[in-house]
């Protein structure tokens, strides 16, 4: 009965206090914890898109096409635009694949031991991607760990080319998406509702049919935009390309570098920046699209 | 592929036959894990080149690390003053925004909240030319103002996610009982929700002080080349020349690494799958 009573004189005096505060300004009141970060991206994120934007247009004082019409009729530009199509899309399946067997395991263990072998896939996600870089280099080097193990067994000198080329970007990149697409399709895996498939085993399924007919269907939303959402990841990437790949595997982003390091040419840079992104906002807004189209 | 699942279950007691698609995972895990475990037996190794495994074991790579003369000491501590300073902003600015972002609910609010996240979907390289360019104009490139102001524009998003799944499982009819006892939003942010998400918030900001601390390519084009950061002295190392030095770096960041996620497990509550 106190209690209740203090309780209501506390009301009364926070009203007193605050005055009748109209629902507006208690909007305003969460609005000041939106407005620090609001005005730092603005400033330091958004403004300077634009201005990648701008750059592409604008060069000497005049507006122009020309950075575009040259990445139109360019040979290097063709060439980097299907290196990053190609090994985005190639790597996005791959890690998809590899993604769902541990997608898969991991989502039919009791969560304890889940929490357990989930470390296998954070440890990676989280290790530096000049640690794995620079681990691979000394894994597939012509005088790397898996050649010398090669000869060693097959007594020959053969030599596997696996860096410095096509297979080393996507081995390097592969491991880089994995976990990104383990994670999804996981916690896809496991908002299944395991009614579903008990009732078909009820029914006569076989484990096999199950899967195919129940667990895997119900995935496909969660596996394809996985999919598509690590192959943009994959088309944005800098690092592997340039310290796996050879000189044929140049993808955008290490076009942008040169034209930025070495070519000195800001304009040209900011046009394939802008293609970029353009590119990755499509194939993200697909990604959105199957996803709500396929789940309904 | 599946069916180790039924199979495995029905012959368990006959000696269990491990499925394919066990396997498979396990291969999986292993190409995953293998280059982050393979650094450490090789930061051990004397030799002048990188031979596996090491012919003599020693500490030599470790001293030739900590060796001032190499610079990878001061470039590990720019690193590390520079993902602390990142953090703390981050800290200030992600959290009461993530707060701000779950409770409130008006016009305009997907459009701000996807805004706020959006340096997590954009192409590194792209976020890299943007501040660049910008930096450019404003004659910071190549200072720890132009780092820190990028790095943050990479981590704070990150730290904002994790702060409003930390949220999401925070009663709500808790603070209303402290505005109702004459708490002031102020109040109850920092006495009462502050308070209660801070497992979350710490997790999530030493994830956000490791995503600094390995940024490279922000770095890579904002900082000045006679004074990198440790990420951007190893790539520069590794397109050069591959040392064995950069065994004992990488024994280091993966040690790292370790250290941060097993604090944040333990700092995450229990019904959670810790990721």
């Amino acid at each position: 009965m106190q209690t209740m009573h203090a309780l209501e004189t506390n009301t009364t005096i926070g009203k007193a206090h605050r005055g009748r505060i109209p629902i507006m300004i208690r909007t305003l009141g969460f609005g000041t914890f939106l407005l620090p970060l609001t005005v730092f991206m603005l400033l330091v994120f958004c403004v300077p898109l634009l201005g990648v934007a701008r750059a592409s247009f604008y060069t000497n004082g005049t507006w122009t096409l020309s950075a575009y019409r040259e990445f139109v009729s360019g040979a290097l530009f063709h060439r980097a635009l299907i290196n990053t199509l190609s090994i985005g899309f190639m790597t996005g399946l791959i890690s998809v694949i590899c993604g769902y067997f541990v997608a898969y395991h991991l989502s039919r263990m009791p969560q304890r031991k889940r929490r357990l072998y989930i470390i296998l896939v954070m440890l990676p996600f989280w290790t530096s991607i000049l640690v794995k870089s620079f681990a691979f280099t000394v894994l597939l080097g012509t005088n790397g760990i898996i050649n010398q193990a090669l000869q060693a067994i097959s007594g020959t000198n053969v030599v596997v080319p696996m860096i410095f080329n096509r297979a080393g970007v996507i081995i390097g990149m592969a491991h880089w998406l994995i976990p990104f697409s383990v994670l999804p399709i996981l916690s896809s895996l496991l908002s299944q509702d395991k009614a579903l498939r008990d009732a078909a085993e009820v029914m006569g399924a076989t484990g096999m049919q199950v899967f195919w007919k129940v667990t895997f269907p119900l995935s496909l939303p969660g596996v394809l935009a996985s999919g598509l959402m690590a192959s943009v990841i994959g088309m944005g990437s800098f690092v592997t390309p340039s310290l796996l790949g050879g000189r044929q595997d140049l993808m955008m982003a290490n076009l942008v570098d040169f034209y930025v390091r070495e070519a000195l040419d800001w304009r040209m840079a900011s046009a394939i920046a802008v293609v970029l992104i353009l590119l990755a906002l499509l194939i993200l807004s697909t990604a959105a699209f199957v996803r709500t189209r396929l789940s309904r | 592929m599946n069916t180790l699942h039924q199979s495995a279950k029905a012959t368990s007691r006959l000696g269990r036959p491990i499925s394919a698609s066990v396997l498979i995972a396990w291969l999986v895990y292993l190409f995953l894990i293998v280059p982050s475990l393979i650094v450490v037996p090789m930061s051990f190794g004397t030799s002048n080149e990188l031979v596996f495994p090491p012919q003599q074991w020693g500490l030599d790579l470790y001293a030739k690390a900590l060796d001032p003369a190499q610079g990878w000491l001061s470039a590990g501590g720019r690193s590390f003053v520079l993902g602390l300073i990142a953090t703390g902003l981050a800290l200030m600015m992600g959290v009461p925004a993530a707060y701000g972002l779950s409770r409130t609910n008006f016009f305009g609010q997907k459009a701000l909240s996807f805004m706020l996240l959006s340096p997590i979907f954009a192409p590194t390289i792209v976020v890299a030319l943007a501040l660049y360019l910008y930096f450019a104009t404003l004659h910071i490139n190549g200072s720890m103002l132009g780092l820190v102001m990028g790095h943050a524009v990479i981590i704070t998003p990150f730290l904002v996610v994790t702060t409003l799944s930390g949220l999401k499982h925070l009663d709500r009819n808790i603070e209303n009982a402290a505005m109702v006892m004459g708490a002031t939003q102020l109040q109850v942010f920092f006495r009462v929700v502050l308070p209660a998400i801070k497992g979350p918030v710490l997790s999530g900001s030493l994830f956000a002080f490791l995503l600094s601390f390995d940024e490279v390519i922000v770095s890579w084009f904002i900082a000045r080349s006679d004074q990198p950061t440790l990420p951007v002295k190893m790539y520069s190392s590794i397109q050069w020349e591959v040392s064995p030095v950069l065994a004992a770096i990488s024994t280091f960041l993966v040690f790292i690494t370790v250290i941060v996620s097993l604090v944040s497990a333990f700092a995450q509550p229990e019904n959670t799958d810790g990721f």
